[in-house]
């Protein structure tokens, strides 16, 4: 899940990293309310949409102002839209006095299975480009798991000539990393100043699988019928196709909506039910996709050693969905199962090909 | 064979929940059918001295080791404490963990492995279906029904998908020496590179079907790996059509900062001069073509 701006600084500064002094403030609140802490910043600010997008700065969501035009800014940035997203809640921190911008980004590397540290001299901006443009300017570096913290060769080695606070700041981001089950922990720009190091921005995302130990209860980054397909134990992304899509297991399913797309249709969803698809488990995923407007067909496909397909059968008939379904099941009691099928109206095709061949057609 | 065969014994770590108990009694009707050891010992803390199908549960793995000939671990423990029972197990000096496990925390899974190979463990999954050589042995939920004996070995990072493929695969007279579920996760043990070394140590598999999706780029290693090492590779990669920043059922699953999207690594696949199948169906045809 991805942590805000503003959320991921209160994290980092409980682990010393040094963020600009600041405030942050909601879409409803009144500007006499917060007047008073605007006030403590300063007389230069940056103003500051609190919106979950990469390249934030570049579409508009970071404002310089004063404190002369400081209400004239958030009221604008309030009523705008950055990349599509509805503004309500804005940071807003001291202009700090900028000596010189890094770039720091800590994710996990799935070939070496370690955390991997990527630092350069030259921060906020897109790091892909720094990349390109400068390779050199670029430096990586693994980190043994099992240690508590980043060895000091390797700060000397990521940060250079750079002040040594800064690799003390890249070992402070590891521990955040590390202690809060990050992805990615990622500070752009990291910049010096005559008052020391600071974090003048925040990036993190929380693995999902470790929520329940960060003391988060709700995963924002789903969609209200994600969340509902979550709380079944259900896999569910929405597409913007007809054809709605059940199968069991993530690679199977994935497969089904790929064949959809390469037979010429569009997939309305990925809907994996997971193991053990019983009759009510299914009755509820057909349900779910049924009152998806969009949704004209419905493709099911369950292959399973241990998936009973008369329960699965039973479950697409309990369903009573108005769309046509086009089924394919294997495993054990087949037979049964499209004996249900049939008596209901319902088709059971043999191949996974045959099903999607069938909804494509069904819908061109 | 890889990995396993018939006389590997077998210690199921959360034995008395519902589908470790389910699977001891898949594993041991398969190991009975095929003559071959099984699962000797179950552990669940605090369990110990109860029976499963038979099968005695100790408390700790050390436990199970001490009274049992076991080599190999199937762990169906919940994903908040399997890391630390993939520990535990490469402690007791259980060579090889599969990790059936699903929703186990990335940073748990890390320290994990790195643990278990400082031990000289080596850990399939997490997140995994498990490993079938048919006829020899099966350590996991693999349905060992759709499988039969032969030559192709078959790596996967999916579950269903893999039972699909093997399906097709025995149904146009393609047998299988091993199938290896490596996982969905972001991080796993046994990777398509370390799966391909122990292909290419083995005298019964002549050629690969390389299972991959989205996310990634541990398929162009294996396949790289394969080259190197002559070994035939025949490769599919699911999740063409899924957009990215969303995680499609698998944790692993994931185009992220423009990396690891499917489409990029079936080009660069193809590049290396990999036959990549664009629909499962035709997976039997071109592996055919090497047998």
């Amino acid at each position: 899940m991805k942590i805000l701006e503003h959320e991921a600084k209160v994290i980092f500064k409980q682990s010393s990293i040094r963020i600009p002094k600041g405030c942050i403030i909601g879409k409803e609140d009144e500007f006499k309310s917060y007047q008073k802490k605007l006030a403590e910043l300063g007389p230069d600010i940056v103003v500051k949409a609190q919106v979950d997008i990469g390249g934030r700065g570049k579409a508009g969501g970071v404002r310089m102002a004063t404190q002369e035009t400081a209400r004239e800014t958030i009221e604008d940035l309030f009523s705008k839209k950055i990349a599509g997203l509805p503004v309500t809640r804005l940071l807003i921190e001291e202009r700090l006095g900028i000596l010189h911008e890094y770039y720091v980004s800590i994710t996990i590397d799935r070939a070496a299975k370690m955390p991997v540290i990527l630092f350069a001299d030259t921060g906020g901006v897109d790091i892909e480009e720094t990349a390109k443009k400068n390779p050199a300017a670029l430096r990586r570096a693994y980190v043994y798991p099992l240690l508590s913290d980043v060895p000091q060769y390797i700060r000397r080695y990521l940060t250079g000539s750079a002040p040594s606070e800064i690799g003390e700041t890249i070992n402070r981001l590891y521990l955040v990393f590390m202690a809060h089950d990050a992805l990615l922990a990622e500070i752009n720009p990291l910049v010096t100043t005559n008052e020391g190091v600071y974090a003048a921005d925040a990036k993190l995302i929380i693995d999902d699988n470790a929520l329940y130990r960060q003391g988060i209860k709700e995963n924002r980054d789903l969609t209200g019928r994600e969340r509902l397909a979550e709380e079944q134990g259900f896999s569910f992304v929405e597409l913007d196709g007809t054809i709605g899509v059940i199968g069991n297991g993530a690679g199977l399913t994935m497969a089904t909506v790929d064949l959809i797309t390469n037979s010429g249709g569009r997939a309305a969803n990925f809907l994996d039910v997971g193991g053990g698809a019983s009759r009510d488990r299914v009755s509820y995923a057909v349900r779910m996709l049924g009152e998806i407007p969009r949704v004209a067909v419905i493709v099911v496909n369950l292959l399973g050693g241990i998936t009973r397909c008369d329960e699965v059968a039973q479950g697409i008939v309990d369903a009573g969905v108005t769309q046509k379904i086009y089924v394919r099941l294997a495993g054990t009691n087949e037979e049964e199962g499209r004996k249900i099928l049939s008596e209901h109206g319902y088709e059971m095709l043999d191949t996974m090909e045959e099903v999607v061949t069938a909804a494509v057609r069904a819908v061109s | 064979m890889i990995y396993a065969d018939k006389t590997t014994g077998v210690i199921v770590q959360g034995a008395t929940g519902r589908q470790g108990s389910f699977h001891i009694q898949l594993m041991n009707q398969y190991a009975g059918s095929v003559g071959g050891t099984g699962v000797v010992a179950g552990v669940t803390p605090g369990k110990g001295g109860s029976l499963v199908h038979g099968i005695p549960v100790y408390s700790s793995v050390s436990d199970a080791m001490d009274n049992h000939e076991a080599t190999a671990a199937v762990l169906f423990v919940p994903g908040p404490a399997a890391g630390d029972s993939i520990m535990e197990a490469a402690d007791a000096g259980i060579e090889l963990v599969v990790a059936v496990t699903e929703h186990i925390p990335v940073h748990d899974v890390m320290r994990a492995t790195a643990y278990a190979d400082a031990k000289g463990c080596r850990v399939i999954g997490p997140n995994c279906p498990g490993i079938l050589s048919p006829g020899e042995c099966s350590l996991g939920i693999m349905p060992s029904h759709l499988y039969r004996r032969g030559d192709v070995g078959v790596i996967s990072r999916s579950g269903t998908l893999t039972y699909e493929v093997v399906h097709e695969l025995s149904r146009a007279g393609i047998g299988q020496s091993t199938v290896v579920g490596i996982g969905g996760d972001p991080v796993i043990g046994q990777t398509f590179v370390d799966v391909i070394d122990q292909f290419s140590e083995d005298p019964l598999t002549k050629a690969v079907v390389l299972l991959g999706e989205l996310g990634g780029n541990l398929e162009e290693d294996g396949a790289l790996r394969a080259e190197e090492k002559d070994i035939p590779v025949v490769a599919f990669i699911a999740g063409t059509s899924a957009p990215p920043e969303k995680r499609m059922g698998h944790a692993g699953a994931i185009v992220s900062g423009g990396e690891g999207d499917a489409r990029t690594k079936i080009r660069r696949l193809k590049e290396n001069g990999v036959p990549v199948a664009s629909r499962l169906s035709e997976i039997p045809p071109m592996i055919k073509h090497y047998l």
